[in-house]
């Protein structure tokens, strides 16, 4: 996704050389993706679900900027 | 023997001929061990294995490049890029965003830093249509942050 917006930054953390990480961010389970610090989610899902989860998080953003 | 076996050398090496279009820098940021002991810190145990690792996934194709930074020597890179632990890298390519990886691409993290090098070389994915027209509309930052295990 990172390569397809200027807007993006992707971070591939691996969990276990940085416990502090995954502590922070609650890692119990692996693919865990966090998305602008505020949506979460575990397991590799299907793209269309990944992109659901994205605009939620891009639409979350939003509404905090404005209020 | 390197870190990678001989056999996945070559199917790498091959797929990199066939997939890889433009020039991609690895900058790496490590932390070398110190000669002195300071109490309280530790030392950097992925950083020697990673850099090891990228050296020999850089040498399996000319479009590949890796430049090692060790990070209390360059600091300001290291912020510009948000990097502030180690061992970790970016990749300088046709990426329009950026792509980090923190500690070792080792086990299911070693395909995905293939598959990004690959990605990054091209400036495309293989995500559909709706997708990638969803992220070239974005208008503000987004961060993901994608925590792994080696197996």
């Amino acid at each position: 996704m990172a390569v397809e917006s200027e807007h993006v930054t992707a971070d591939v953390i691996e969990a276990m050389e940085f416990p502090d990480l995954s502590r922070r961010y609650g890692v119990r389970g692996v693919p865990k993706i966090v998305i602008n610090e505020t949506t979460e989610f575990v397991g590799a899902l299907p793209e269309a679900q990944y992109l659901a989860h994205l605009r939620a998080a891009v639409e979350a953003n939003g509404k905090d900027t404005a209020e | 023997m390197g870190l990678i076996a001989d056999k996945d050398r070559e199917t790498i090496r091959a797929h990199f001929d066939e997939s890889l279009s433009g020039d991609v820098e690895i900058v790496m940021f490590t932390e070398r061990e110190s000669p002195i002991i300071i109490p309280g810190k530790q030392p950097c145990e992925m950083c020697a294995q990673t850099e090891e690792l990228l050296k020999e996934v850089a040498s399996l194709s000319d479009k590949l490049k890796l430049t090692v930074n060790e990070i209390s020597s360059a600091k300001e890179e290291a912020f510009a890029m948000g990097i502030n632990r180690v061992p970790a890298f970016v990749f300088k390519g046709a990426s329009r965003g950026r792509v980090r990886f923190f500690g070792i691409p080792s086990g299911y993290e070693f395909s995905a830093l293939i598959a990004d090098l690959v990605d990054v070389s091209n400036g495309t994915t293989d995500l559909t249509e709706e997708t990638r027209k969803y992220l070239s509309a974005l208008t503000e930052d987004v961060n993901i942050k994608v925590f792994t295990t080696p197996t």
